[in-house]
């Protein structure tokens, strides 16, 4: 992580001078995770390639104004939150954030019982719980740092985080203690 | 959504908190010793950090996927800088400084030399004046010194034509720049408004198709 944060800021200080090539090179370095984070948010592809096309423009028009160059993750995942959220809202009266879920299809590629349970589990939490579980388990993120995605404070995202894994430890007991390999 | 009712009876133990961010890999350096220790001895707090890891671990089972098709806009053709921006950033920004620099160093030092320059002149009209002062009369110093005046304002008229042309040049490329940027920033608002086209005219045939 430490060597990318280092690469990161060489590549934005690039773009900030008009390298538009040093700004696809993020993107190749970003696309992937910012991509799978909305996909587990909307729980739609078409709308998570949507708002990753629109959370990269928005970035690249708006790289002068991140502060410190080391913190380009936690911006960028900021601005893909925003604009998740935003089309939440835009969505509302159609389609309540929960809903999102249900058009949810399990991992290919895995088991598909293991799958299958891991993803209902998921999808039975609130989104403000689902996207804590995502950015912590899934993007690794430190707590300061969800907490710069999510606009909330660090003990607010301990709370959600922890909330939802009270919830899971229980959705997933059965298959705890039989078809997951133990350890860290 | 799921019942807030665990299966597992939560543990009555202060460390609780810790052992979840130690689980996490987010409690302080000089705070995990202790807590391993404590963990080693207290059940309930090894059977919640044991949950934790398996609970994770499952999570983990579900891949990243990948993305099906690339993130394309930044190398779209209407994103693409003009050659004079590519040019400009390329460094001629800094080429075009050092010119400046060195075309004002120029012209202040001509113009001092020339201030200094001009009294020698007069120094030695006078000087050729007051030795041949008996075969030159008044008239003749009066057309050197006239003719030394003339060549003076000569070179000052030249100087400031060339400090006015290098200016001029600035406020054209200025110009040039700014207009750049300017359509740069059309595209991108062109672009944007093309997205938003584009949902709209989905979301209306969604809904038309809908209504059928």
């Amino acid at each position: 992580m430490i060597f990318r944060a280092v690469e990161d800021a060489d590549l934005i200080s690039r773009v900030r001078r008009g390298d538009v090539e040093a700004y696809n090179h993020l993107v190749s370095r970003w696309e992937k995770r910012v991509f799978n984070y909305l996909l587990r948010i909307t729980a739609s592809t078409e709308d998570a390639l949507d708002l990753s096309q629109d959370a990269f423009l928005k970035a690249y028009q708006n790289i002068r104004k991140l502060d410190d160059p080391a913190r380009f993750g936690p911006w960028l995942f900021r601005i893909a939150h925003n604009e998740a959220y935003s089309l939440f809202r835009k969505r509302r009266p159609e389609t309540a954030i929960e809903d999102v879920a249900s058009a949810r299809n399990p991992a290919p590629g895995f088991p598909i019982d293991l799958s299958l349970a891991v993803t209902a589990a998921l999808d039975r939490l609130n989104p403000e719980q689902r996207e804590a579980v995502v950015l912590k388990v899934y993007e690794g993120f430190k707590f300061d740092e969800m907490a710069e995605v999510l606009g909330c404070p660090v003990s607010t995202v301990k709370s959600r985080l922890y909330t939802a894994l009270d919830l899971l430890k229980t959705e997933l007991a059965p298959l705890n203690a039989g078809s997951v390999p133990r350890g860290n | 959504m799921l019942s807030t009712d665990s299966a597992f009876p939560s543990s009555s133990c202060s460390q609780l908190e810790s052992v979840r961010d130690y689980a996490f890999d987010e409690l302080p350096a000089a705070e995990r010793s202790p807590l391993e220790r404590h963990i080693a001895v207290c059940g309930d707090c090894a059977a919640e950090l044991d949950r934790l890891r398996l609970t994770t671990a499952a999570l983990r089972t579900l891949p990243d996927l990948e993305v099906p098709r690339r993130i394309a806009f930044v190398s779209d053709k209407v994103f693409e800088p003009s050659p004079l921006w590519k040019f400009w950033n390329a460094g001629a920004h800094w080429n075009f400084a050092s010119a400046c620099v060195l075309a004002a160093a120029l012209v202040v030092s001509s113009w001092h030399f020339v201030s200094a320059a001009r009294p020698a002149e007069t120094r030695t009209v006078v000087r050729t004046a007051a030795v041949s002062q008996n075969q030159m009369n008044q008239d003749q110093i009066n057309s050197a010194v006239a003719k030394a005046v003339a060549q003076i304002r000569r070179e000052d008229a030249q100087l400031t034509k060339a400090a006015i042309e290098a200016s001029e040049k600035k406020h054209d490329r200025d110009y040039r720049n700014q207009m750049v940027a300017i359509e740069e920033s059309f595209m991108v608002l062109q672009k944007r408004l093309n997205n938003s086209y584009s949902r709209v005219a989905l979301s209306e045939a969604a809904s038309s198709g809908a209504a059928q």
